[in-house]
């Protein structure tokens, strides 16, 4: 995309002495500028996996939730529509929330990996754009690019349903406009924290704990529904149609506060460490001929500011899981019988974002002059990717096993963990290589490798469920599933070779 | 033995040509200077002779290793990539140390010191590469790639963004390689420092080579310099009608010269 990218620039006027664009119009500026920005960001994609991997992205999201849709009878039918809505509108925001932290850290971590390559962004330190206006048009594109790559394609396959006649389609496109802005709301939210974090991390806190404190204002304190604080949710708790309007109002007052509180990048401190690459090998060696490999990525993770992230990564969605578990279970009244088997289970699924983290760091283009393969390289990041998931896996399924009181299931669920975690590890180094994060845009790739981790985690659920009445037949499943796992997983490993040794470093 | 040997080398992407027959014989201890103008097909060629890149048809020998065996021949050369590249979160140190237990130097400590010092670097040894200059990132990449005292050394335009003093030491330095009998391969489109440095050139153009010896072999007349055959021969070529292969671009402009070889052909 570099190479379109940067061809894009020239459609930008030239600017007069005064900086203005030889009198183009604020609007024709966005306009121009939005238009280069989304082909930088479509080239993008595509560079990464492809015309057809790029456009088959929404049409898996569709069809996935297709499925869901029709299926839907099947395992929703003891979860009420309220319910449902709130899960749907939960899952908006935090995609939301994604997308407008993408905006910030997304962004610095691809300039990294595509190392010489710079993107319109850029624009800003050169040429006389400011960086308000260029960061309000990425922020627009992003929406807007994410909105037509997930979110249409996600609610028109719900949509489905309306043409089975299970809904009216007069609701589909409420549901539409209230998950859109659902949608944009978080995405407004996580773009003003990362404006106020680059002005003030205290601040950018303060308001973090601010928001925690109306999450807790609605549970467990009880003192608002969910709508009355997510507003478009609001509407179908029967709130009023100025609901949508007040979420329309603040997510634009949002998306304004962020673009003026964007300061332009201050130069980056020169900064210096002592040399400690040989002496963490030492801590390393237990990885044999890759242990050098190991160090140099755990001392890039750390420098990078990345750790946070990857841990953030893996355990924010498994304690929002239990947390969403808990929540039906004791606030909602909804009978889920989720034990440390199914977290056990599910923890082997999350690592993969961890992972993707880890090929997020450096492009190590320069190893492509080095005797080191890509193969090599996968096979330290997968080390250390043990080494920072096991202990986290292993004390939030002993501290869920305390709080439930489920300490007898520690064993199995430890090793139905093990198991799904190095299974995944492998399939996820197998299919993706140093590329996870853009090779699971692949629809080709995606598909395969939801084909190979979900009928485990469709197993380990299962079993979980009939381990109250069927201990004996559970743990036979189980731990026959949990062999099966890691025996296909050193086939896979063994794979990795061949299937990445000739590949090039780099995007 | 030829350090390098490239026979009939075509790399194409869809419909473009990025190397069309390209032959060329690089003998151990040479100084062998590449140059053709921006997007010629050298960093291609490059990369081919380093096993990063598979050539669409032809035969490559680096160092007697074919192309079966990338990773052979890296451990056995000395490579400076087109553009400085090194890794955003290690210091320059801890990078010249990671190259060195990765390519088996012995005496690390010692190695690196020599280097940070040989560059004047020394006071940027605990720096992060994303944190040095241009230049001193290009000092950093040398020096990864000279570290480990390789037989053959295949640098992608190795002066860019390196002062006159450096460009001047560089120069030294190779020519001293070339002295101890191990061979020094250099893509540049930096005229003047081909001229000074190289025993033979070959000179590609829009992916075949048009002209390939000593200078005094591709010279039109007495005392041309590099820098006027480069523009006879390549200033001068037709717009992409030019022929594939078979023609003899100095015979074809350069009257009265001495024709220097063929284009597309194999080695003289």
């Amino acid at each position: 995309m570099s190479g379109k990218g940067m061809k894009a620039r020239s459609d930008v006027p030239p600017a007069d002495e005064s900086g203005d664009w030889n009198g183009e119009s604020a609007l024709s500026r966005f306009k121009l500028l939005f238009g280069a920005m989304f082909r930088e960001e479509w080239r993008l994609h595509k560079s990464f996996v492809g015309s057809i991997g790029s456009g088959f992205f929404p049409v898996v999201i569709f069809f996935f939730s297709v499925v869901l849709a029709i299926t839907s009878p099947v395992f929703l039918k003891n979860i009420d529509m309220s319910t449902i809505l709130l899960g749907l509108h939960l899952a908006a925001l935090l995609y939301g929330l994604f997308v407008g932290a993408l905006a910030k850290i997304g962004e610095q971590a691809m300039t990294r990996r595509l190392g010489q390559v710079s993107f319109l962004m850029e624009l800003p330190k050169f040429h006389p754009v400011s960086l308000k206006l260029m960061m309000a048009v990425f922020y627009l594109k992003d929406a807007v690019f994410y909105i037509l790559y997930s979110i249409i394609p996600l609610v028109g396959g719900i949509g489905v349903s309306a043409a089975l006649g299970r809904v009216s389609w007069l609701g589909v496109g409420i549901l539409f406009v209230t998950m859109l802005l659902t949608f944009l709301l978080g995405m407004s939210l996580s773009f003003l924290l990362s404006a106020i974090a680059l002005r003030s991390g205290a601040a950018a806190g303060a308001v973090g704990l601010g928001i925690l404190g109306l999450v807790a204002a609605v549970y467990p304190l009880g003192m608002f529904t969910p709508g009355q604080l997510l507003f478009p949710l609001g509407f179908w708790e029967g709130l009023g149609l100025h609901y949508l309007l007040i979420a329309a109002v603040l997510t634009l007052l949002l998306s304004v506060a962020a673009v003026l509180a964007m300061r332009e990048r201050p130069t980056a401190p020169e900064e210096r460490y002592g040399s400690v690459l040989l002496e963490t090998e030492g801590t390393f060696s237990f990885a044999g001929t890759l242990s050098v490999l190991v160090a140099k990525e755990w001392l890039e993770l750390k420098r990078s500011r990345m750790l946070g992230a990857v841990f953030t990564g893996f355990l924010g969605p498994l304690l929002g899981i239990y947390a969403i578990v808990w929540l039906f279970q004791t606030g909602l009244s909804v009978v889920l019988d989720f034990n440390i088997i199914f977290y056990g289970g599910l923890i082997g699924f999350f690592g993969l974002m961890t992972y993707s983290w880890l090929t997020n760091i450096e492009p190590n283009e320069f190893m492509n002059v080095q005797p080191v393969t890509v193969d090599m390289v996968v096979k330290a990041k997968l080390v250390l990717y043990f080494l920072l998931t096991t202990p986290a896996a292993l004390g939030y399924l002993a501290a869920i096993a305390v709080i439930n009181g489920q300490l007898a299931m520690l064993p199995l669920a430890a090793t139905v963990a093990m198991s799904t975690m190095v299974y995944v590890a492998a399939i996820t180094g197998r299919m993706t290589g140093i590329r996870t994060n853009t090779m699971l845009f692949d629809a080709k790739v995606l598909g395969k490798f939801t084909a190979s981790i979900v009928p485990p985690l469709i197993i380990a659920t299962l079993a979980s469920f009939w381990a109250r009445d069927e201990p004996v037949i559970s743990t036979v499943i189980l731990v026959v599933m949990s062999v099966n796992l890691l025996v296909a997983s050193k086939f896979i490993f063994d794979g990795i070779a061949g299937r990445w040794r000739t590949e090039p470093f780099g995007i | 033995m030829p350090a390098i040997m490239a026979r009939k080398v075509c790399k194409s992407y869809g419909d473009f040509e990025a190397l069309r027959e390209v032959s060329l014989s690089v003998d151990e201890g040479e100084f062998f200077g590449f140059v053709g103008p921006n997007g010629a097909g050298k960093t291609t060629l490059v990369r081919i002779l380093t096993g990063q890149l598979a050539p669409t048809s032809g035969d490559v020998e680096t160092m007697g290793i074919g192309q079966s065996d990338p990773l052979g021949i890296r451990k056995r050369v000395g490579i400076v990539p087109e553009a400085e590249s090194p890794p955003t979160f290690l210091t320059a140190q801890e990078f010249l140390e990671l190259i060195c237990r990765i390519r088996s130097v012995k005496d690390v400590g010692e190695k690196v010191k020599h280097w940070l010092d040989f560059f004047q670097i020394h006071d940027k040894k605990d720096v992060l590469c994303k944190d040095l200059s241009k230049g001193q990132r290009q000092k950093v990449m040398l020096a990864a790639a000279f570290i480990h005292e390789p037989k053959l050394l295949i640098l992608d335009e190795p002066s860019i963004n390196l002062d006159p003093i450096f460009q001047k030491k560089l120069r030294e330095y190779l020519q001293g390689v070339t002295k101890e009998g191990r061979t020094v391969f250099m893509c540049t489109h930096i005229l003047d420092i081909a001229e000074k440095l190289c025993t033979r050139v070959a000179v590609i153009n829009r992916g075949r080579i048009i002209a390939k010896g000593t200078l005094e072999d591709i010279r039109a007349k007495e005392g041309e310099h590099l820098e006027d055959v480069f523009m006879r021969l390549v200033g001068n070529e037709e717009p992409e009608t030019a022929p594939v292969t078979g023609t003899t671009a100095v015979g074809k402009k350069g009257a009265g010269g001495k024709a220097a070889t063929k284009t597309g052909g194999s080695e003289e």
